[in-house]
């Protein structure tokens, strides 16, 4: 089984800016949302989402941790 | 909206149905957050781990908030919670044994929680009030545990044919008691509904094989067919037996007795 990474995306309340909070290796696109929701759970967020990485497009820099499939395993 | 219950309109068989209803959730959801935190550090990732720790803190939280509704019935929290010996405690019988694979607790959060879930589901539809008020967020939080266990549910059905034969072994055992369970219909269940306090066993029933049904059948186990265990026990609202003694030590905090907090 191949796991892919997932960028964490949360805000504290909703008149906040969606702020990179982390990142969760899974299997799919439901594990990838209850591990992120139960690994930062720290905050009582208003609003969480997750992205896989290989979904990111960069911008400016290619080659950075976000760029693509830098990162991931599958 | 139905009208609340007031407990001083129910009659001495009524109260005892009511505490009985109580403590099987409470107790149930004590020992689920047992056989959860047995795979704090031997899940497959660390991810899951973290979620299965921190789902077994939901159950804990939830058993806490159920427990203390035992306060209304005049039954002490403390004594329920840390004083019973294994055979006294009311909970599903399918979470009697720890797991011994990932298969085994995958196929317990599909089954058991989500049969623990649509009892909720039913008295926080009912005319308690602490139970309309209290167990809205607990369903919340279990919508997070339903949504791991389909997860890898599906996965797991679609690997190897040895973890398929695993997780169909595991359903196949832990839906009787589960059945038995959540379908009772015995005098105190008729009188829960008779109350408003809860659904009636048949259409929880119904929610629930209507909820499983799609993912078992990728195991091949058809839930419409699958039959409740019989041995049933109408003062412990469970089937025969017990949970093992390692998991009520836990559930009663044995080794930490002397720090006890409240």
């Amino acid at each position: 089984m191949i796991e892919r990474v997932y960028d964490v995306f949360a805000r504290k309340h909703r008149g906040d800016q969606l702020s990179h909070i982390g990142y969760v290796d899974a299997l799919d696109d439901e594990m990838a949302r209850v591990y992120a929701w139960k690994t930062y759970d720290e905050e009582n967020w208003f609003e969480m989402c997750v992205i896989r990485r290989s979904n990111i497009i960069p911008v400016n820099r290619q080659g950075s941790p976000f760029s693509g499939s830098k990162g991931e395993s599958g | 909206m139905k009208e609340l219950l007031d407990i001083r309109d129910l009659d001495g068989p009524g109260i005892g149905a009511l505490r009985r209803l109580i403590l099987t959730l409470a107790d149930s959801k004590r020992i689920m957050g047992i056989r959860y935190s047995d795979w704090l550090l031997g899940a497959p990732s660390i991810e899951a781990g973290i979620a299965i720790s921190s789902m077994a803190q939901d159950e804990w939280g939830h058993a806490r908030l159920l427990y203390a509704m035992l306060k209304d019935l005049d039954l002490e929290p403390l004594t329920i919670e840390h004083e019973r010996p294994a055979e006294e405690y009311t909970s599903v019988g399918a979470l009697d044994s720890a797991f011994e694979h990932w298969a085994g607790i995958v196929a317990a959060m599909t089954v058991v929680d989500e049969a623990i879930s649509v009892a909720l589901l039913g008295f926080s539809r009912g005319r308690y009030e602490a139970a309309r008020t209290r167990v809205p967020k607990m369903l919340a939080e279990e919508e997070f545990h339903a949504s791991l266990a389909k997860a890898w549910y599906r996965r797991i059905a679609g690997s190897s044919s040895k973890a398929r034969s695993l997780l169909r072994d595991s359903t196949k055992e832990l839906l009787p008691p589960v059945l038995a369970w959540l379908g009772a219909d015995d005098a105190a269940a008729k009188a829960m509904v008779t109350e408003g306090v809860t659904e009636s066993s048949q259409s929880m029933t119904e929610v629930y094989r209507a909820r499983l049904r799609d993912l078992t059948a990728l195991v091949e186990v058809n839930i419409d067919q699958a039959q409740p265990c019989g041995g049933w026990d109408e003062d412990r609202a469970r089937g025969p037996g017990c949970p093992d003694e390692d998991a009520i030590e836990r559930a009663r905090g044995d080794r930490n007795r002397a720090l006890l907090v409240e």
